[in-house]
């Protein structure tokens, strides 16, 4: 990952949101996104040019424009037509990155069009986002990372995040995916875990 | 066991690439049924393999032209359910009506600056007379301001009848019995007419009075008996103790309403004489 004085950027075309640029690179702002977050947090996944992505709730394509940057492949899932517009629009300019339009809880709607992925990176705002997590598991490689963006008041809004946070943790292992390391990712978002798993 | 991948059928190591551009790859993988139990991941080297990409550019490549074709259709085919359009026209019809009383309330006290002796007090003049009085009377800014409400006030008239228009082609049955108006308004706070085919009488009964609702459940209030169906004309027109029950009649016949527009798309006109009967009925007095 390419620091600059302790900002974390990524090379590449810029002005896909109107981000800042520094010395050429584009500047990843923390507190706009949840994996720039982990990286500030000292716990983030090294991006290697090698690897394989696939990545759940790709949205607007903010993230995954950056994530674009460092990696060999992003396989882009997002459901909703309006930011999947946006999302093609970053497809058209970046070469890596591969749109598939689907309902991240229905793997099978898209799982012939997916090869077997280093890194699961999952942002969904979904009350069931271990189940998805679980599903797409498949795409991921033996020894691969998941990192779970874990939304906690999408989940259930009324109980404590913490709960939500140590229920999903036994799920997980069960599935096969034991936790690695994790995080809440304050200051920059609130209610939001990061559970990084390496699949067994 | 065949597996079906975007580029071609895979049988007993056999690989049988699909012909055809990525257009028709694109509308083959929309026909595919995979089953998650019995997938198989591949690697794309099974693809250089049959001959479908030279290389590893190429491979994404040509997987990207098939994603973003798949994902241009499936968009257009979201879009293309007739309520989508209906849902901004009606958002943009409340805006403007909020945007015109604004203006209008901001551009009356100006006026008062202006004209001190001016009050509204023991008038009866109607707000857009009023409007029309100021157009006529200023100018500089204030004067174009109250033009330009009058000229929103126009389109407004024009956008209120397309969206009548369009709800009678949307949805046919529920504007039969509350008018085009009133029938865009629920669907636009249900979300969309899938969403107000699955809801029960009683919800679309107080759709729109959420305050009141939850006012109710928490803290004992009385029921709303009406959201935006008190818009329709039988039910701020009936009798006070016959309003609930119109109301909760019209909204059962609505609920029915809503499934025939979503799931046949015409009117039936043998239900929507009946419904209207029954609702008549329901408006006499007791």
């Amino acid at each position: 990952m390419i620091w600059i004085d302790g900002v974390l950027v990524s090379r590449g075309e810029g002005g896909v949101y109107g981000e800042r640029m520094l010395s050429g690179a584009r500047v990843w702002d923390p507190y706009r996104s949840k994996l720039s977050a982990l990286c500030h947090l000292g716990k983030g996944v090294e991006l290697t040019n090698d690897m394989r992505v696939l990545y759940l709730g790709a949205a607007h394509g903010t993230t995954v424009s950056h994530v674009a940057d460092y990696a060999e492949v992003v396989y882009a899932v997002e459901f909703a037509p309006r930011p999947m517009q946006d999302l093609l629009e970053v497809a058209r300019r970046r070469i890596n990155v591969v749109p598939i339009m689907a309902d991240a809880s229905l793997p099978e709607q898209y799982a012939p069009l997916l090869e077997p992925v280093d890194l699961l990176y999952q942002d969904v705002a979904q009350p069931d986002q271990v189940t998805i997590a679980l599903r797409n598991c498949i795409f991921l490689k033996r020894g691969g990372t998941l990192i779970l963006m874990l939304k906690t008041r999408s989940v259930d809004t009324r109980r404590e995040p913490g709960l939500v946070f140590s229920d999903t943790l036994p799920r997980l292992a069960s599935g096969g995916l034991p936790m690695k390391d994790s995080t809440w990712l304050v200051p920059y978002h609130h209610d939001h875990a990061a559970i990084i798993c390496v699949k067994e | 066991m065949m597996q079906s991948y975007w580029f071609g059928d895979i049988e007993e190591g056999i690989c049988q690439p699909y012909p055809g551009d990525a257009e028709a790859l694109a509308g083959r993988f929309l026909s595919l049924h995979t089953s998650i139990d019995q997938f198989i991941p591949f690697d794309w080297k099974v693809a250089l393999d049959c001959g479908v990409c030279r290389d590893r550019a190429d491979y994404i490549s040509k997987l990207r032209a098939v994603c973003v074709l798949i994902a241009e259709k499936k968009i257009r085919e979201k879009y293309k359910s007739k309520d989508t359009e209906l849902l901004q026209m009606t958002r943009t019809l409340d805006e403007l009506d909020t945007v015109i009383n604004l203006l209008t309330e901001r551009v009356v006290e100006w006026h008062q600056i202006r004209q001190p002796s001016f009050s509204r007090k023991y008038r009866r003049t109607p707000v857009h007379s009023l409007v029309r009085m100021i157009a006529q009377r200023s100018g500089g800014g204030l004067g174009r301001v109250t033009g330009d409400i009058e000229r929103l006030s126009e389109t407004r008239t024009v956008l209120a009848r397309e969206v009548s228009a369009r709800a009678d082609e949307v949805m046919p049955n529920c504007s039969a019995l509350i008018g085009g108006l009133v029938a865009a308004r629920l669907l636009l706070h249900a979300g969309g007419l899938e969403s107000l085919a699955r809801l029960p009488g009683s919800a679309i009964q107080v759709l729109g009075a959420r305050t009141a609702l939850f006012s109710h459940l928490r803290s004992h209030t009385p029921a709303p008996k009406h959201g935006i169906i008190f818009q329709h004309r039988r039910v701020h027109n009936a009798l006070r103790e016959v309003r609930g029950k119109v109301a909760r009649v019209l909204a059962a016949k609505l609920a029915i309403a809503a499934r025939l527009d979503f799931y046949r798309g015409v009117a039936d006109l043998a239900f929507i004489e009946q419904a209207q009967a029954r609702i008549d009925a329901a408006g006499e007095a007791p």
